[in-house]
């Protein structure tokens, strides 16, 4: 358990240290921009595929609850809000965490153990600026254009087994979506969505960052980042849900 | 120009550095020899800001540096260059961004004159038109040599090679090597080599210290410590021997 609370502590204090090499250092806008381009490319096949899938789920789970009551008409607008709301956010983590957060650990880890990192600092520039920086601000920034294309190939999926199994048409599935889904969806979706994309950016390049032993030790800062990624996305869904709700209710009095 | 003062380094329990006194002279090329694990990286890193020592101080052109902050350490590192065990070059750069790097980042250059440098550099250890090649697509000698092109474009007054021949051939070695003495005598810069290779030591180093658990147990000219009869390094001189005589 100490273990755990001083993990997470040093990923806290990284976490500022990064903020401050932000505030008190340029970034190359170039190597900013490539990683939001790899960091994109790289996800975009699988998040839009599961987006698509999740789409389809979401319909078919609404269809058998609410066929009974005759109300598939709201099946789009229900199954979209979810997934704006939570689904979509939670998903686009997952995928991150999978894709580019071990890729960025074992990268940064590789780097550590061959010495690269070591000579950057020796050849007057700051790891921290050159390496983690645009990576960081890269997952955070991509994990938005992902959240988009996600949903909208959830709300194709949604259209497409509206239409083959629920029998609900593609505009009936489209008529409701603007009357559900909901500004306080909308804010909480994104707010959730940053939140996650910052815990998956300062989790993977922390621990890669931190590598240490060889091949090993790049392995085990991969299987760190995944799972410590995986468990803190659980709970700041859990405590932004709680706080989305609350200042949502406070400040626009839904 | 440089000196150790009771120089201690700890990681955990582990006393990796003990109280190290050392003073390197200017011009000199001094090589550090022992066993694997005594602290001779150890104290290669603490002189380049990588490490912290836990107690002691590090005297560089009569500054006290231990202490400095990484913003601090900026021109130490213009003047100290380190060649590091692993080639560590950056995998996605080309030979030419990789040699460019440090020189963009110390100096304010125009390209030209970066173009200039990096070929001057490339030229030093024998390389040319690779510049835009990928570390991936040289030979690990190459790499080795790409490595110390980067670390002589900045043309640092001490120079630092971290067990410079490891994991090369016979002939790359002896390679490095001979390039080891051109460039600190071509370009007079001081050098401190750790190293496992006595031979090459006795060839071509001033000074050769010796040593054990983090503690130097010997000290002196090659001529110096080929009369030693401290046995760590009568053993390392036994091996050197026994080699030359199956030769």
């Amino acid at each position: 358990m100490m273990g755990v609370i001083s993990d997470a502590g040093k990923v806290v204090i990284f976490f500022f240290r990064i903020l401050g090499v932000w505030k008190r250092k340029s970034i190359s806008s170039q190597l900013m921009f490539e990683q939001i381009w790899k960091v994109t490319m790289q996800s975009a096949l699988t998040t839009g595929m599961a987006g698509f899938f999740v789409g389809a789920i979401m319909t078919i789970q609404f269809t058998m609850q609410m066929k009974d009551f005759g109300a598939l008409g709201y099946l789009g607008g229900l199954a979209t809000s979810t997934t704006i709301r939570e689904v979509g956010p939670l998903l686009i983590a997952f995928m991150l965490a999978g894709k580019v957060g071990a890729f960025t650990s074992a990268e940064l880890g590789t780097m550590r153990v061959t010495e690269q990192i070591d000579a950057i600092r020796c050849l007057g520039a700051d790891p921290i600026q050159e390496l983690v920086l645009p990576r960081f601000i890269a997952i955070v920034i991509s994990s938005f254009f992902l959240l988009g294309l996600g949903l909208l190939l959830s709300i194709f999926g949604g259209i497409l087994l509206g239409e083959v199994f629920s029998g609900v048409s593609f505009e009936e599935y489209l008529r409701h979506i603007p009357t559900i889904v909901s500004l306080p969806s909308i804010l909480t979706g994104l707010f959730k969505c940053f939140i996650f994309a910052v815990v998956l950016a300062v989790i993977c390049t922390y621990r890669g960052y931190t590598t240490t032993g060889g091949a090993k030790g790049v392995g085990l800062a991969v299987v760190k980042t995944a799972v410590g990624t995986m468990v803190t996305i659980v709970i700041a869904d859990w405590v932004t849900s709680l706080l989305a709700d609350i200042t949502l209710r406070a400040v626009l009095g839904t | 120009m440089i000196q150790f003062k009771g120089l201690v380094k700890k990681f955990g329990d582990r006393i990796v550095l003990k109280g190290l006194n050392l003073s390197v002279q200017k011009g000199e090329i001094l090589f550090i020899l022992g066993t694997s694990g005594t602290g001779k990286s150890v104290l290669l890193k603490n002189l380049m800001g990588l490490m912290k020592p836990d107690a002691g101080q590090i005297w560089i052109e009569g500054e006290e540096v231990s202490s400095f902050s990484e913003e601090q350490y900026l021109p130490i590192r213009r003047k100290c260059g380190l060649v590091f065990q692993q080639p560590a070059l950056f995998d996605s750069l080309t030979v030419f961004e990789n040699i460019a790097f440090g020189i963009r980042r110390h100096t304010k250059d125009s390209e030209q004159e970066i173009q200039k440098k990096v070929t001057k550099a490339l030229g030093l250890v024998h390389l040319k038109n690779i510049e835009n090649k990928f570390p991936s697509q040289l030979s690990y000698g190459m790499q080795k040599r790409v490595s110390l092109a980067r670390t002589i474009a900045l043309e640092p007054k001490v120079l630092l090679f971290d067990e410079p021949t490891t994991g090369l051939d016979p002939v790359t070695t002896s390679a490095i090597n001979q390039l080891i003495l051109e460039l600190s005598r071509n370009l007079k810069t001081t050098s401190i080599v750790v190293s496992h290779d006595m031979r090459c030591a006795l060839d071509i180093a001033d000074r050769i210290i010796v040593m054990d658990q983090g503690s130097i147990i010997e000290i002196g000219t090659p001529e110096e410590l080929k009369k030693s009869q401290v046995s760590l390094v009568k053993d390392f001189l036994s091996e050197v021997l026994e080699k030359e005589a199956r030769q």
